[in-house]
């Protein structure tokens, strides 16, 4: 019998599950330990071996391998503490990232924020002015040399930057993922100059056209490369001092794991792998309840998650915004729509009553929390309107005031506006509910998607509150709120349960059809690197899929859709077919008759996805019958629709529902981890699972 | 021949009314209404769920343009507009795109209302078509506008309307952009409101007759078919808005929507001492080989809570093709009043409009009469005309102690065109216009720099495309692209940098290519500063014929400056129509943003970090901002007192005193 482990590690804490391979299921939860998150991820080892009877050693010798979910890459970046940089890119070029192609500007910032332009600014720039060299070479978009490098100023270049103290040299010249020759010689002189220095090149970090973004991923990698590698191996070496003998894997943000050392290599890799144990575990739950599109959304206390799964598998996006920085990484497509429960509440200077897109954050977070908070939150008034029940907030974790809530909502929303304190809070939690179908809405459309055609299922601490509200105006089917055991370390569920997935890519842009032997090349070429790189990370695998995608464009747009590639050799019959594919894909994402076949196709990048199934896939703890009829543990006034108001609702302790238990609207379920909320006309079931699924109206 | 009014044009010159007076105008219809009544038992709930969503939907809109337009400026640049407006066609939400565009959507429907309520009638399923600046909708004929009413129980609820700039509706020169153009004949003849769509369904004579004017009827064809699925979008939406809260309860949020714009604008300007600001724009050309200078007058006056803008004494409507009609004048002040004076007030323009009152003759450049050229009036007269008005905002404001924060100086004085036509690389025949010059410098601000190549004001979300791209899809190859030293109005606070692009033809089985140069500001700079700051650089366009790019990049060397890439310089003129041959090189440098307060007051370690990263030179640092330099980089604080008192002195004609016992 061995062990697979999932480790995941958040701001607040670090989760932990276990599954073995005849079946057992365990699950704990540490503190997480900032700075040094290694200390959280050995507690929580400590803790499941514990519920185990055994001590981390006799744990860790037969465990088979660990998947990490690690948050140390985005920290590093959000708090500025990252590696001094060197530049070196084409001379005439060294701007680029500073110009940001000018949407550096105002990427990722909240429409209100946008609309207020004089006060919008670009970040700084990824690397100072002192440390950006241009080199005297060109090739052009065939890859043809053009100038031949200058060497002699690729060594003076070195030289500098490394008597100025840098370290680490990232290299990004143009058209370096066509003809890459230029990028080589550069790490070849690095090295003679200075064996020590860390080298990055684009075409080996980002093979993909347009430099702005390639150059900013490069850099960016090279930044935290040595920040992640810095975690790591001291956090294997402890592992291995603990009679560890298996695989370290760390999740990417592209849905699958790789080995550590594979990781720090690919450090831009890892910025979404906090977000990804969530939606892997999502899928996993899809796949028990037979659901093959998911709306999933995670409401907590200072930001509001929502992504999609469609057809079973995740939405996944190939670049992402980071402090407004344009970066190429593949990742699950989870969007920040809102603040979550931390949204303030305020009044324009119009006299309208606003919510959002401000939060309260985690300090001093809301009103009720009696922590410095002055200013009145949803959380607030999801208290004040009786749905959270401050006695029993995340299981009695922790303690709100009612009071404090109340006299926030009254003196900065409810009087200025003429209404009573409850009045206020329940404009509140509507408006709120309103929004979030707004915005989730738009997550769906922008897809290519109908929301009629979706499940939502409804994480964090404060989603449940309003999911069942918000839904019914969307339109979706059904709500299924994960509880049970799992529900607790559903990301770390999820890593334990999830694969390992290798990504290779190359930019080879030209117009579509390309012929078979340059298209079959190209594939063969990334399968091959990728079979050599699973070979590397030395796991037992249940078996082996590759995946292959490209992205065409009609001629003069300026972005791709990604398109599906059947396997194997393709003949001119199955390259047309892909041709097909797209337009079929176009149509389905921008709208039927949105095609513009006359303008002609262009292939612009290959991409391969090998993805390993590894041998251990545990699955979700049963949730024990219920016997009786659900007993409500008492009856409180709850406001729950503002066209109902102030209702008598039945509070149910959710740990004395057993599946089969069915409940009807107005109620409201008391979980350790969140509340829900059902308002009166939706009726909800516990499954085997321990989950609670409800049934959704459509209301419009 | 000399300008002379068409006669039957009248008609088409279009002033928009109120909606009282629309109201009586389109009597043909019948127009949903609430009264006051409805408008104050709104409660703060079903404002505020009705208002994000009217919003959402206005988003919703301008996404489903985006994702179905073949046109790039559309799909990449956000260079469109979305807008939702009241029965009476009032705006009551633009979405955050092109704000010039959205700026005149409300005169093209007022028009309608009034001309079309008889015949051709409105009816569900309908929608307009229109591309005629003298109607509105859009500043030049390019900018064509699809609009539909939102029929309620036979009842005109509201209208939808989407605008875009099309590549190409006919004319002499490709893209309509006749540089050599003398009136509107020779350009796109505008098409005034005709029913497009009728009772859901494409009209195709009017639709052929539209397309037979244009060199690529394809992609306009396209184009077409989006607006028609945008205007679905929000129609289905609003429909079924009005379907769960009620027609009396929307429609009393939309116009609640702009008496809180409204009353917001107007208390904001309460709040601002009374007073008049006025200024000048120039521009230096209105046709090829034209090299004279014109004139844009304004005075604009704020008393109590609303501002008057007066053009009298602009100059006449003149032969060219940069004139601009009354939704140009229209398109240059929205914008500023939208970006300076509403960064935090709902962009609702039907209850902003009511704050301002537009004093202009007929027949000068800025409201000119048919058959006035406007071909290129979005980015000549309607820009100058914002340019003048962001001066003049910018100078208001600065005397409050708090909104003086959300002026900037002037930005990116105008647009520098470059359109590219030819062989690509692959043998096609292609025609694009190159918008690097879209990263112009935003203006400085009161407490800290503009943006350096920020973009352009009237464009919140702007954006140019990656140089690789460039390359891979145009037979061209740039030597560089980068920030410009200097290029930012020196000031206090520095205006943003703006930059240039240079390149090189490449690659074309023809060797050469075809080059459209459009760009005044080359004579005078465009970009001014406010309170003492100095304006940005001028446009700065170049060709060098016979260059020697070739022996160079044989010697292993990329060129930095213009100097190194020898050859014959040819400084371009402001419209020039000409080739790019195989040896030749194009250098384009667009403007900056202008500055903010004396360049004397600027910090001086402030200078210094800016010559160290380039964005200014050490000879400007001395010569504008007085400041002198270290050898390790830092400011000499002894010397640039010196220089700076000797400055001083120059400028009032004092001698110099004697520093030296200090």
């Amino acid at each position: 019998m061995t062990y697979a482990i999932g480790v995941d590690t958040g701001g607040t804490f670090t989760d932990g599950f276990l599954a073995s391979t005849d079946g057992m299921l365990v699950s704990a939860k540490a503190h997480s330990t900032p700075p040094d998150f290694s200390r959280g991820f050995i507690n929580v080892l400590g803790e499941l071996a514990s519920a185990i009877g055994s001590s981390v050693e006799e744990l860790l010798s037969k465990t088979e391998y660990i998947v990490h979910g690690t948050t140390s890459t985005l920290n590093a970046v959000i708090t500025g503490e990252v590696a001094r940089v060197g530049f070196l890119t084409t001379r005439g070029h060294g701007d680029s990232i500073r110009i940001m192609n000018l949407e550096g500007r105002y990427a990722g910032l909240d429409p209100s924020a946008v609309q207020n332009i004089s006060r919008t600014n670009k970040p700084a720039p990824l690397v100072p002015y002192r440390d950006v060299i241009e080199i005297d070479e060109r090739i052009d978009h065939k890859g043809a040399v053009i100038v031949p490098l200058d060497e002699q100023g690729v060594r003076a270049a070195v030289r500098k930057l490394y008597d100025d103290g840098v370290r680490a040299i990232a290299v990004s010249l143009l058209w370096a993922f066509r003809n890459p020759v230029h990028e080589r010689r550069i790490r070849e002189i690095v090295q003679e100059e200075a064996a020590e220095l860390y080298v990055a090149l684009s075409h080996e970090t980002s093979p993909r056209i347009r430099e702005y973004t390639r150059s900013a991923t490069t850099i960016i990698n090279t930044q935290i490369g040595p920040v992640l590698k810095g975690y790591l191996a001291p956090l294997e070496e402890e592992l291995r001092a603990k009679k560890f003998d298996g695989s370290l894997l760390i999740m990417q943000g592209s849905g699958g794991c790789v080995q550590a050392a594979d990781a720090s290599k690919y450090a831009v890799g890892t910025l979404g792998s906090v977000l990804t144990g969530g939606i892997v575990g999502c899928l996993r739950l899809a796949e028990r309840l037979g659901h093959r599109n998911i709306i999933s959304t995670d409401m907590g206390g200072t930001t509001f998650l929502a992504g999609l799964v469609r057809d079973g598998k995740p939405s996944t996006t190939t670049t992402t915004v980071l402090h407004q920085h344009q970066i190429n990484t593949a990742m699950v497509d989870v969007r920040t729509i809102g603040a979550g429960g931390g949204a303030i509440a305020w009044i324009d200077g119009g006299g309208n009553l606003r919510v959002g897109p401000r939060s309260a954050g985690a300090r001093p977070g809301p009103v009720c929390y009696g922590e410095g908070g002055h200013e009145p939150t949803v959380t607030d008034a999801d208290l004040v309107l009786g749905i959270i029940n401050g006695d029993n907030f995340l299981g009695g974790r922790k303690k709100l005031s009612k009071e404090l809530a109340a006299e926030a909502i009254r003196t900065r929303i409810s009087e200025p506006l003429g209404l009573t304190m409850e009045q206020g809070a329940a404009a509140i939690y509507a408006i709120q509910n309103a929004q979030t179908a707004d915005l989730v809405r738009s997550v769906v459309v922008n897809g290519g998607h109908d929301p009629r055609d979706f499940v939502l299922y409804s994480f964090g601490g404060a989603g449940p509150v309003h999911a069942v509200s918000y839904s019914a105006d969307l339109g979706v089917s059904e709500v299924v709120v994960p509880l049970g055991s799992t529900a607790a370390v559903f990301s770390a569920y999820g890593l334990a349960s999830s694969d390992i997935v290798l990504t290779a890519e190359m930019s080879d842009p030209s117009n579509f059809p390309v012929d078979p032997v340059t298209l079959n090349g190209n594939f063969e070429k990334l399968e091959a690197e990728l079979a050599e790189r699973l070979i590397q990370q030395k796991l037992r695998l249940a078996n082996v899929v590759f995946e292959r995608e490209a992205e065409l464009r009609y001629t003069m747009q300026m972005a791709e859709v990604t398109t599906p590639v059947p396997g194997g050799m393709l003949g001119e019959a199955e390259i047309a077919g892909i041709g097909a594919s797209f337009e079929q894909l176009y149509e389905r994402i921008y709208g039927k008759g949105a095609g513009f076949s006359d303008a002609g196709l262009q292939i612009i990048t290959y991409r391969v996805r090998a993805v390993g199934i590894l041998p251990i896939r545990p699955d979700l703890a049963a949730h024990e019958r219920a016997i009786t009829d659900p007993v409500p543990s008492s009856i409180r006034k709850v406001f729950l629709d503002t066209r109902k108001g102030w209702q008598d609702t039945a509070i149910y302790d959710y740990r004395a529902l057993g599946s089969g238990s069915k409940l009807s609207g107005p109620a409201v379920i008391e979980a350790p981890t969140t509340t829900v909320a059902l308002p009166e006309g939706f009726a909800g079931v516990v499954d085997t699972y321990g989950n609670l699924i409800i049934r959704v109206a459509n209301s419009g | 021949m000399p300008l002379i009014q068409i006669a039957g044009s009248e008609r088409f010159a279009y002033q928009p009314k109120s909606a009282e007076q629309t109201r009586k105008l389109a009597s043909g219809a019948r127009l949903h209404t609430v009264d006051d009544g409805d408008i104050d038992v709104l409660d703060p709930l079903t404002y505020e769920v009705i208002r994000h969503r009217l919003a959402a939907i206005a988003g919703e809109m301008g996404d489903g343009l985006k994702r179905m337009s073949g046109s790039v400026v559309v799909t990449d640049c956000n260079d469109f507009g979305a807008t939702i407006l009241d029965e009476c066609g009032d705006s009551v939400v633009v979405g955050l795109y092109n704000t010039q565009l959205a700026a005149s959507v409300d005169m093209a429907v007022k028009w309608t209302l009034e001309n079309r309520s008889r015949q051709a009638g409105f009816h569900a399923g309908d929608m307009f078509l229109c591309n005629d600046p003298w109607v509105g909708g859009g500043l030049h004929q390019n900018d064509v506008t699809v609009f539909a009413p939102l029929i309620h129980d036979g009842e005109v609820f509201a209208w939808t309307a989407v605008v875009c700039h099309q590549v190409d509706l006919g004319g002499v020169s490709p893209g309509s952009w006749s540089v050599e153009g003398r009136d509107v004949f020779w350009e796109s003849t505008p098409i005034p409101p005709v029913k497009i769509v009728e009772a859901g369904n494409i009209r195709s004579d009017i639709e052929d007759m539209y397309l037979r004017r244009s060199r690529v009827p394809r992609l306009i064809a396209l184009d077409l078919r989006a607006k028609i699925g945008a205007n679905n979008i929000a129609q289905e939406r609003l429909t079924a808005l009005i379907a769960k809260y009620g027609a009396r309860t929307v429609k009393a949020v939309m116009k609640r929507m702009m008496n809180d714009a409204e009353a917001r604008l107007r208390a904001k300007l309460q709040s601002l001492p009374d007073g008049a600001w006025s200024g000048v724009a120039h521009q230096d050309s209105f046709r090829h080989s034209d090299r004279n200078v014109y004139k844009i007058l304004l005075t604009m006056t704020k008393r109590g809570d609303s501002l008057k803008f007066d053009f009298t004494g602009t100059d006449k409507e003149t032969e060219g093709f940069a004139n601009c009609t009354f939704a140009g004048l229209r398109g240059g002040i929205m914008p500023i009043v939208l970006t300076m004076l509403c960064g935090d007030i709902p962009w609702s323009p039907g209850g902003l409009y009511r704050c301002l009152d537009i004093v202009s003759e007929p027949g000068t450049i800025n409201n000119c009469n048919f058959p006035a050229g406007i071909g290129k009036a979005s980015v000549a007269s309607a820009w100058a005309t914002q340019n003048v008005v962001s001066e003049c905002v910018a100078g208001m404001l600065d005397v409050h102690p708090d909104h003086r924060k959300s002026l900037m100086c002037v930005c990116c004085g105008t647009w520098d065109l470059a359109v590219l036509a030819g062989l690509d690389q692959r043998g096609n025949p292609f025609v694009t216009m190159i918008c690097d010059s879209m990263a112009g410098g935003l203006g400085a601000r009161v407490d800290q720099d503009g943006v350096d190549t920020g973009g352009l004001n009237c464009i919140p979300m702007g954006r140019v495309a990656d140089v690789e791209i460039n390359e891979f899809s145009f037979p061209m190859l740039y030597l560089w692209r980068r920030e410009e030293t200097d290029s930012g109005g020196p000031g206090r606070f520095r205006g943003g940098m703006g930059g240039s692009s240079c390149f090189i033809p490449h690659d074309s089985p023809i060797g050469g290519v075809h080059l459209v140069v459009s760009a005044t500001g080359k004579a005078l700079p465009q970009a001014t500063g406010v309170s003492g700051g100095y304006p940005a650089g001028t446009q700065y366009d170049v060709l060098k014929r016979n260059a020697r790019v070739a022996e160079l990049f044989g010697a292993g060397r990329i060129p930095s400056t213009l100097e190194e890439i020898g050859g014959a310089a040819d400084i371009l003129e402001a419209h020039l129509e000409t080739e790019l041959g195989e040896q030749d090189v194009y250098y384009t440098h667009w403007q900056g943003g202008g500055g903010y307060g004396d360049p004397l007051l600027r910090d001086p370690v402030l200078v210094a970090r800016d010559v160290g990263a380039r964005k200014v030179s050490p000879s400007a640092a001395n010569d504008v901002y007085g400041v002198l330099l270290n050898s390790d980089g830092s400011a000499d604080e002894t010397a640039t007192r010196r220089r700076r008192t000797q400055i001083r002195c120059e400028r009032v004609g004092e001698p110099v005193p004697n520093q030296a016992a200090e």
